[in-house]
């Protein structure tokens, strides 16, 4: 449980769904601060604290779509969970795939999990709550790692 | 000959059956028979040009290298036999006739000629009969030739046709695939306009919005249902051994919430077992209990399932005590997204029939709905009864 | 009870620690078969399919494996490792369950691949939610990657 406010990494292309998961994730009582990107680049450098990130926090928990532009999310996971300090980090796919060889690969790679967007708006909205509520509100996460 | 051979080739254009040029390719050892086969040809209908050979190397040369129209053998060549030019021609894969020229041929050896191959025989001292024999041979593997050209075309056709369809059951698939996201978005956020500002607007803002959500609602379960539907075609249909009692009873498990709700009564009894795709066939008996129970009347719903033996196929029956179906809507109930119904009536979207016949035809059977004489609806579908080896290829 | 047929494995050598997580789980119908496993040897032996266990197939593990960390025989990380490192195991999602405060444990958890690692609350009713919400977000929310059986010929369903 987290005692301090979490940081989650949200990484999706789509404007639409990160502001609903931005929303779904603040209806939560969790306190958490949300960082978004957009491209598969952009996420491997906020990992990294690269350039107009260094100063960006170190996710507790990372959400990552797939279908990603510039660098896609599996191989921004293979990336992640290839770093000695980045591979400890959660990492949630959370795609509108739903195909086994995507969900396998995922696993593959070293997902922590796999988590379907939803079809409606209300079940997007239980399901972003539930995954926060656990990685968040119930699992232990890794703590910050000095550089 | 020339000039001979020009009129000859003029008349044989007019004529419609009959080759203009042929070339034969004689295998003959004795000089003088070949003179006489040779000016026998020569008064045929055909062009001829010809080609001698006399030794089965020869032979096997020749028609390597020219292919003939026909062969004609001597029955007897002093090394070989004409008969072994049969075998040459089979190991070279050619199909060529091969007439057999003798001098003197038993009953019984030429009845055998032609059981080995041979397209006919002629005898030496019925030459006269060689132009006839010629032009048969001709006819019967242009025949043969047609028949297969036919066969061929037939099965072009039909693995093109396969191939259309294949393509359109992926472009359903997918199509209806890659709208669900953007619909989502829609679907989503039209809510999300109808929650934060309902009465906020105005009240045509508030009814505008509300027709928004409606639609998107509504074409997100179309998009569904009609994935659901192209899934039946996407993969191989495989058939394992299916207790059809265990269907129903799953099929049943599903739909307890309508049963208890509807106070419905389902009786079957002694379902045959049979080669089927199990979770397709649940489809079908959940679809049709389900609107048996779903169109009821009056009544409290009752539906029994029977099954009997009609020669090599089970005859399935699924009969309701619901409102009935009227006869010149009993075909319409199986096209896909077709209601009979106003969706303030009944919900649906209507394609649960269509997945049933789909699944129903995939399996090599037939489905039918008609009324019953007290009210009500019948359906009925065929299911192959055969061995597993029978119903392989569907 | 079919072993093949275990929605959770639960390994825990605390007998009370054990019926509070099946008490919870059950109660939310979030499971219907669970197999407690008493130490890291029972259930290596239950997920690698050998010892008493032989009759178990590769092809119908449990859906989620809850990790105690502090077992006889063998302790929880080592069967981690094990789990982890092998093809037919390792996509089978683990969750540490385990009093362990220590922040090394937590650490070399995550390295070594667990999915997810949890503290066990003192308290009951927080053990209880705890456990109600592991059990929804991996048994309900989770997607894992496909079981070989549902590749196999849709049969008759059972």
């Amino acid at each position: 449980m987290m005692g301090t406010e979490a940081e989650i990494l949200l990484v999706d292309d789509n404007p639409a769904d990160l502001d609903l998961t931005c929303d779904a994730l603040a209806q939560s009582e969790w306190l958490s601060h949300v960082s978004t990107v957009i491209d598969g680049e952009e996420a491997i450098a906020f990992l990294h604290r690269k350039g107009k990130y260094a100063t960006a926090p170190r996710p507790h928990l990372v959400l990552l779509d797939l279908n990603l532009p510039r660098k896609d999310g599996r191989s921004v996971l293979a990336d992640v969970k290839s770093d000695p300090v980045l591979r400890r980090i959660p990492v949630v796919i959370f795609s509108s795939s739903r195909a086994s060889p995507d969900i396998e690969r995922c696993y593959e790679l070293g997902a922590n999990s796999y988590v379907s967007k939803p079809a409606t708006l209300g079940e997007w909205i239980s399901t972003v709550k539930l995954v926060k509520e656990y990685w968040i509100g119930c699992a232990c996460l890794p703590g910050e790692e000095e550089q | 000959m020339s000039t001979t051979a020009a009129r000859m080739g003029r008349d044989a254009e007019i004529s419609s059956t009959t080759k203009t040029k042929l070339h034969i390719l004689l295998v003959e050892d004795d000089s003088a028979d070949r003179d006489l086969i040779l000016r026998e040809l020569g008064k045929s209908e055909f062009e001829i040009s010809s080609e001698v050979v006399q030794t089965a190397e020869e032979f096997r040369q020749r028609i390597r290298t020219r292919c003939p129209d026909v062969v004609l053998a001597d029955y007897n060549l002093g090394q070989w036999r004409g008969t072994e030019a049969l075998d040459i021609l089979r190991e070279e894969g050619l199909d060529i006739p091969l007439i057999l020229v003798s001098g003197t041929i038993g009953d019984m050896t030429a009845v055998d000629c032609i059981k080995q191959g041979a397209t006919d025989y002629v005898l030496k001292d019925s030459l006269a009969r060689l132009p006839v024999a010629l032009r048969r041979a001709l006819n019967d593997r242009k025949s043969r030739e047609e028949r297969q050209r036919a066969q061929e075309s037939l099965a072009r056709k039909v693995e093109e046709l396969a191939r259309s369809n294949h393509d359109l059951e992926q472009f359903a698939y997918v199509a209806s695939h890659d709208l669900q996201e953007p619909l989502r978005m829609v679907a989503a956020y039209t809510q999300l306009l109808a929650e934060r500002y309902r009465g906020k607007l105005d009240e045509q803002a508030d009814k505008y919005i509300n027709y928004a959500v409606d639609g998107a609602a509504r074409m997100q379960g179309l998009i569904k249902d009609l994935l659901a539907f192209s899934r039946v075609g996407r993969q191989e249909i495989e058939l394992t051994s299916t207790d059809c009692n265990e269907v129903v009873k799953l099929a049943m498990k599903n739909l307890q919430a309508s049963i208890m709700e509807s106070g419905a009564v389902v009786k079957y009894e002694h379902l045959p077992g049979l080669m089927a795709n199990g979770s397709q066939l649940q489809q079908v008996f959940q679809n049709l209990i389900g609107n048996a129970i779903k169109f009821h009347g009056p009544e409290t719903p009752v539906v029994q399932i029977s099954a009997e033996m009609q020669g090599k196929k089970w005859m399935f029956s699924v009969a309701d005590n619901g409102i009935g179906i009227s006869p010149e809507h009993a075909e319409n109930i199986f096209v896909i997204f077709h209601r009979l119904h106003a969706r303030t009536e009944y919900a649906g979207n209507g394609i649960g029939l269509s997945i049933c016949k789909k699944i129903i035809e995939r399996h090599g059977g037939r489905i039918a709905a008609a009324s019953r004489a007290g009210g009500g609806t019948i359906f009925k579908f065929t299911l192959p009864a055969g061995k597993p080896d029978e119903i392989r290829n569907h | 009870m079919n072993s093949n047929e275990t929605d959770i494995l639960l390994v825990e050598d605390s007998k009370d620690d054990a019926e509070l997580a099946i008490h919870a789980l059950r109660r939310e119908n979030l499971a219907n078969n669970i197999f407690t496993a008493r130490d890291g040897e029972e259930a290596l032996d239950f997920l690698f399919c050998r010892g008493p266990f032989a009759e178990r197939s590769f092809d119908h593990p449990p859906k989620l494996v809850l990790l105690d960390l502090k077992l006889p025989k063998v302790d929880g990380i080592e069967v981690l490792k094990q789990l982890k490192q092998d093809l037919r195991t390792r996509f089978i999602p683990v969750v540490i369950l385990t009093s362990s405060k220590e922040e090394r444990d937590l650490v070399h958890g995550y390295e070594l691949g667990v999915n997810s690692y949890i503290q066990k609350p003192v308290d009951f009713e927080q053990f209880r939610q705890t456990v109600k919400t592991v059990g929804l977000y991996w048994m309900v929310n989770n997607q894992r990657p496909a079981n070989r059986e549902t590749t196999k010929a849709a049969g008759q369903g059972s």
